[in-house]
């Protein structure tokens, strides 16, 4: 089914521009791909769980905040409570539920995780495009800059820059995440517009006269896509490690509560590693990140079929 | 032979041009820092009595430059200073060279990341021939599962995990540093290095376990495509056993993670500042981190151009390795 979708698609772009931008427009491939999705989740069940495990921490960063005042009660009479209804997952050093802790963390860190994906991508995306296809002297220039962003190791860089410069603001850590992290997009687009390029359907769009703008954006960055989706997902996740890693070794100035600062509070001030009670409190937002990992994990896995159906075993 | 040459030159020369290029990084850094730490330590040698001059070559000093001056003269000496070695002085543990902290500190990250890395990569690449082999089955999927899992988690949740179970709840092993200061003197002799063993033991089994699933999935999909190759199929067809298919199979599959092992080991100086801060480990990481929490920021650009450089150095080996022990990359060139 997906396989035949994949066949058709060279045909489609070799017939003239008018039936070409007919047919994109034609809910009827559209339909055909999100059927292929749903193939590719049935197939193993733990992949539906996959998407229903990251679509809660999406619901968790929108409107997880709303269930829960801007300032989190705290009762110091109840540091470290007994698991309960009250507190599903014990409470803090301070006597704040740790659940909320967990919940009202959430936002931040995907908020900026989310823009820095976006500064990816577009830098990603249009720096591979411009060199895979221009090739010649603006290829090799960015894909040296591509070479050194990515040969710089990514975690000390970002530790020496967050001290350099003030990342107070959520935009700010957004830009220099995304800024250090375009690299492998970049260099994955590249090469998949460099054996693109020399395919039939684009080269039959040349002759066909049709503007590089159409070439670039209508045939091209479709058959690019899947490689985009698979690393921008791959990319936010490591965005929202680093810098959880950043809160949690202390780095970067605390304002709001999140998961980093959580694990910086449980190992190295309140002692949590010594007392069982404190053991909720230090394996919450642990568990967390594993929780989402394995979402991310087992989306990647259902991303790689729907998009390589050549992957798919019997 | 001379094309090998040619290429090395290369490789030297773009190597340099990157490293050159942090080094200007670091430079304008430490410049554009806020409150100019340079200008702070150049006034508080003033404050302390000091006449300008003495100021003057103290700070240089520290930074490797002179505050004052044109910027180019000042980034000039920076550079000079850096190709004799000389990272200038630690700010704030007074009159030490951060090249003495820097290469004292990578013994210790070099033993933990080497480590690390020879045991992950051994488990990891037995388990992808596995996880390949078996790829149609529930075995072969939970394993590359788990393996993506593992490789997809930061390393400081394994890293809090095991010292959450290893050294609190039960107390098999020591919660951090690298020897008992009150049970052995540093020294060539079984008991010292017992001790040290003993004490990396943890962080080590940390780092194996953060980074074996990469090798699992590299390994996975390295097989999964020589699998298909035709000279499998031939020697099948000649008769050959098992086994002797099995070798052929994992000589090429594992060609391509050479490569990767070696840039690997350039990445691990900087890889192991989670771990090394968890388990107070004071290798190479841990000298970064400290060196930002104290604000000194010539320590801090010193070991932060070692961690780049092994890091460039470890992708011009992983180059040259490849086009040794792979021939068919050497006459492409």
């Amino acid at each position: 089914m997906i396989a035949k979708f994949a066949r058709q698609k060279p045909g489609r772009e070799n017939s003239n521009a008018a039936i070409a931008g007919q047919l994109a427009r034609s809910s009827s491939p559209r339909r055909r791909f999100w059927r292929g999705v749903w193939v590719a989740l049935k197939r193993r069940p733990s992949r539906i769980a996959g998407v229903a495990i990251v679509a809660l921490f999406i619901f968790m960063a929108i409107a997880g905040a709303w269930f829960y005042p801007d300032r989190l009660p705290y009762d110091v009479n109840e540091v470290y409570a007994p698991i309960s209804w009250e507190h599903p997952l014990s409470t803090d050093n301070q006597g704040v539920d740790v659940l909320a802790l967990v919940v009202t963390g959430t936002r931040g860190v995907l908020l900026v995780a989310a823009a820095a994906g976006l500064v990816t991508m577009l830098v990603g995306t249009a720096a591979g495009l411009y060199a895979g296809y221009r090739r010649g002297a603006a290829d090799s220039v960015l894909m040296r800059i591509a070479d050194f962003v990515l040969t710089i190791p990514g975690f000390p860089l970002l530790i020496v820059l967050t001290t350099a410069i003030n990342v107070g603001t959520w935009w700010k850590m957004a830009l220099v995440l995304g800024l250090i992290g375009w690299g492998g997009l970049a260099r994955a687009v590249r090469s998949q517009t460099l054996s693109l390029r020399e395919r039939g359907f684009i080269e039959a769009a040349r002759g066909l006269g049709l503007p590089t703008r159409h070439i670039v954006v209508k045939e091209l960055l479709p058959n690019v896509a899947p490689y985009i989706a698979t690393n921008l997902l791959i990319a936010v996740t490591a965005y929202i490690y680093a810098q959880v890693g950043l809160y949690f070794l202390g780095v970067l100035p605390v304002d709001t509560s999140n998961w980093g600062v959580m694990l910086n509070n449980a190992v190295f001030l309140s002692g949590a590693l010594i007392s069982p009670d404190a053991l909720p409190y230090l394996l919450a937002p642990l568990g967390a990140i594993l929780l989402l990992t394995l979402g991310v994990v087992l989306i990647v896995d259902a991303l790689e079929e729907i998009f390589n159906p050549r992957l798919r075993e019997s | 032979m001379k094309s090998l040459l040619w290429r090395l030159a290369g490789h030297l020369t773009r190597g340099l041009a990157m490293i050159w290029a942090v080094t200007t990084f670091t430079f304008f850094l430490i410049r554009l820092m806020p409150g100019d730490p340079v200008q702070v330590q150049y006034e508080r040698l003033i404050a302390l009595g000091m006449s300008p001059e003495q100021a003057e070559s103290g700070t240089a000093m520290t930074y490797g430059f002179v505050p004052h001056g044109p910027v180019w003269q000042q980034y000039l000496d920076y550079i000079v200073g850096l190709a004799h070695l000389d990272l200038g002085v630690s700010v704030d543990s007074q009159g030490i060279p951060v090249a003495d902290r820097v290469f004292g500190a990578m013994p210790w990250t070099v033993l933990l990341v080497l480590s690390g890395i020879l045991v992950s990569f051994l488990i990891g690449v037995g388990l992808g021939v596995v996880a390949a082999l078996k790829r149609g089955n529930v075995v072969g999927h939970s394993l590359s599962i788990a393996g993506s899992l593992l490789h997809g988690v930061p390393p400081f949740v394994i890293g809090i995990l095991l010292t959450a179970l290893f050294t609190r709840q039960w107390r098999w092993f020591p919660s951090g540093g690298i020897y008992d200061a009150d049970l052995v003197a540093p020294g060539f002799y079984a008991d010292f290095m017992a001790d040290v063993a003993y004490h990396t033991i943890l962080p080590a089994s940390a780092f194996a376990l953060a980074s074996y699933g990469g090798w699992l999935l590299a390994m996975r999909s390295s097989v999964a495509s020589v699998l298909g190759d035709d000279f499998l199929l031939a020697a099948e067809l000649r008769g050959l056993t098992r086994w002797m298919r099995f070798r052929y199979l994992a000589r090429n599959a594992i060609l391509p993670l050479f490569t990767v092992l070696a840039i690997s080991f350039g990445l691990v100086f900087g890889g192991a500042i989670f771990i090394e801060r968890i388990f107070n480990y004071p290798g190479l990481g841990m000298l970064l981190f400290a060196s930002i929490g104290a604000r000194d920021f010539s320590m801090m650009s010193g070991s932060f151009l070692l961690i780049t450089a092994a890091v460039i150095i470890a992708n011009i080996l992983a180059d040259l390795l490849y086009s040794v022990i792979d021939p068919r990359v050497r006459r492409q060139t």
